[in-house]
This record gives structure tokens, C-alpha cells and sequence, in this order.
């Protein structure tokens, strides 16, 4: 049994970077399971999405355009698969997240005062990240976790790169706009 | 102001990159390939199951409909093909009654039918010279 699911592991092979399967797995599961974290902002629903997009890479990974980067395709799968997880749970999602939240302030009480303060503020922003409209969530979280340009956002969204320009800056100031309306 | 705008923006990134890295306590566990590998296998017998069970499914149904209608068609296709025979026997009597009263008239020698056509093409030419002449004067 352990030879035959090796032998197919090896079988969808990249001809372009003669990467397999379980390379762009090793490689790449971090990335995933953060981009899905940082849209999901759950931590088992990031699991959840991040096992479903393996999963449906390894079926279609004979339909995969090798000329492409294995990352884009990834994450593509990774951002359709937290949005639509993000909708089909909606409300119950974001219950969790607020009870996730609540327990990262608590921890934080314990540390000392200027860690305790970029903690704060880190869960200030993800807060605001979560909260942003689906839209613009992706392509912030690509930019600034995947840390993707312009163009491979839009190559990686099926949108624009003029498209993606814009909904940055909009995604940008809606969170500045989040933040300072806290203080 | 442009300046200070353009330190804003870069804080904002240098502040939202910071914000969203993965923080050690958040690195998720090692995915097992093997296991991902095991669900895709697992997963696929049943699809195709499904797949084929569907087909088939689909198949006995329109064989049904298919032996349904060449069943039901010896017994209602001679009421429905009265039916259709009725009216459109009806349909070409009503309209047998205008058609008969137009051609009477049309053979009567007092009306000049030609005379008439000719007169309306003739106004009709006229009229769209006129109306291309209109639209060269204005343009």
C-alpha cells in the first residue's frame, strides 16, 4: 500500500520544474494555510481549507499548466476555497473568531507592556483584515502576507492588474479608515 | 502633504506586513501526503460510482420516455391529426371569404389596379428624394 501511494505521488510530475506533487506540498503548505488563516481567520477552518486545496490540486494535477508557477496555482485554489468557506459558514465563522480574538487580548495581559502593545495591534489589523468585504480582503491578504505583486495578484484573482490597483487602495483605506475609528 | 501621505502609505504596509506574518504559535502542522494521497483514492471510487450510477439512471429514463411515446402514439396520433386537419380546413375557409370579395374587385375592368400601384410607387420614390435631399441640405 505505502509503495503503490508512493508511486502516484511521483506520478503528477512538473516538466517545467520537475517538481512533484509533494514538493509544491512542502513547500507551499505554509503559504497556504496562512493565506486561508489570514481570510478564514480561523484557525480550523484555515486547516479545513488548506487540506481541501491539497486535495483538489492532487486530483487536477494532471489539468495543471506547467508553464505557470505552482505557487499561483495554489494559492488560486487556496483564496476560491477560503471565500466560499468564509460564506457558507458566515455568521457561526465569525462568532469564533470573536471568541479567538477575545482569548489572544487575554493571553496578551501576561507579556510585557511594548509587546503587549504590537500584539494589540496586530490583532487590531487582523480584526480590521477580517472585517474587510471579500473583494478586497483577498487581494490585501495576497499582497501583504503572499507578498505578491500587482500583476500576480491579478494573475492569480482573474482580475485586472488595473482592477487589483484599485481595490489595494480602496482595501487600504477602508482599513485605515477601520482603525482610526477605533481610537 | 504628498510626502506625508506617501510615509502614511508606507507605514500602513510596513504595519499590515508585520500584522499579518504567521507568528510561530500559528505554523500549522505537517501535512501528510500520504493521507491526502489516501483521501483523493478514497474519494474517487464513489464519484465514479455516482457518475456512472447517474448515466445510467439518466439512460433507463429517456429509454422509458422514448417506448412511452412510441406506445402512446398509434392510439392519439389519428384524433390529433383530425384535430389538425379540422382547423386548418376552418382556418382556410374564414380566410376564403376576403380573399374572394379582393378578387372580385380586382377584376372588375372600372378599377385601374396598375394605375393605383403605379401612383403609390411613384409617391413613395418622391418622397424619399425629397428626404435625401433634406438630409444633404442639413448635414
Amino acid at each position: 500500500m505505502a509503495a503503490s501511494v508512493a508511486l502516484r505521488l511521483d506520478l503528477p510530475m512538473t516538466l517545467a520544474s520537475s517538481a512533484t506533487f509533494a514538493d509544491g506540498v512542502r513547500e507551499h503548505q505554509d503559504e497556504v494555510y496562512g493565506v486561508a488563516l489570514r481570510i478564514t481567520g480561523d484557525r480550523d477552518a484555515a486547516l479545513d481549507v488548506a487540506s481541501s486545496t491539497f486535495l483538489k490540486a492532487y486530483r487536477a494535477f494532471h489539468r495543471y499548466d506547467r508553464t505557470r508557477p505552482l505557487r499561483h496555482w495554489l494559492l488560486r485554489i487556496a483564496t476560491n476555497e477560503a471565500i466560499s468557506y468564509v460564506r457558507k459558514r458566515g455568521r457561526e465563522l465569525r462568532r469564533s473568531v470573536e471568541v479567538d480574538q477575545a482569548t489572544a487580548v487575554a493571553d496578551s495581559n501576561a507579556t510585557p507592556d511594548a509587546e503587549s502593545v504590537a500584539r494589540e495591534d496586530r490583532a487590531r489589523i487582523r480584526a480590521a483584515v477580517r472585517q474587510l468585504p471579500d473583494l478586497y480582503r483577498v487581494v490585501i491578504v495576497l499582497r501583504y502576507f503572499n507578498e505578491l505583486s500587482v500583476d500576480e495578484i491579478a494573475h492569480v484573482t482573474g482580475r485586472p492588474a488595473s482592477t487589483v490597483g484599485v481595490q489595494l487602495l480602496r482595501g487600504r483605506a477602508l482599513l485605515r479608515g477601520a482603525l482610526e475609528s477605533e481610537r | 502633504m504628498r510626502n506625508d501621505r506617501r510615509e502614511d502609505d508606507l507605514f500602513d504596509e510596513v504595519r499590515l506586513r508585520r500584522a499579518l506574518r504567521l507568528e510561530a504559535a500559528e505554523l500549522p502542522p505537517r501535512m501528510d501526503l500520504a493521507t491526502i494521497a489516501a483521501q483523493a483514492e478514497a474519494h474517487r471510487p464513489a464519484s465514479v460510482f455516482a457518475a456512472l450510477l447517474s448515466t445510467a439512471v439518466a439512460g433507463a429514463a429517456a429509454a422509458a420516455l422514448a417506448g412511452l411515446v412510441l406506445v402512446a402514439l398509434p392510439t392519439i396520433a389519428p384524433a390529433v391529426a383530425s384535430e389538425a386537419f379540422d382547423a386548418a380546413i376552418q382556418t382556410l375557409a374564414r380566410a376564403a371569404v376576403p380573399a374572394s370579395a379582393i378578387l372580385a374587385a380586382a377584376q372588375q375592368p372600372g378599377i385601374p389596379l396598375a394605375a393605383t400601384f403605379a401612383l403609390a410607387v411613384a409617391v413613395a420614390y418622391e418622397y424619399t428624394q425629397r428626404r435625401e435631399r433634406a438630409r444633404a441640405v442639413s448635414s
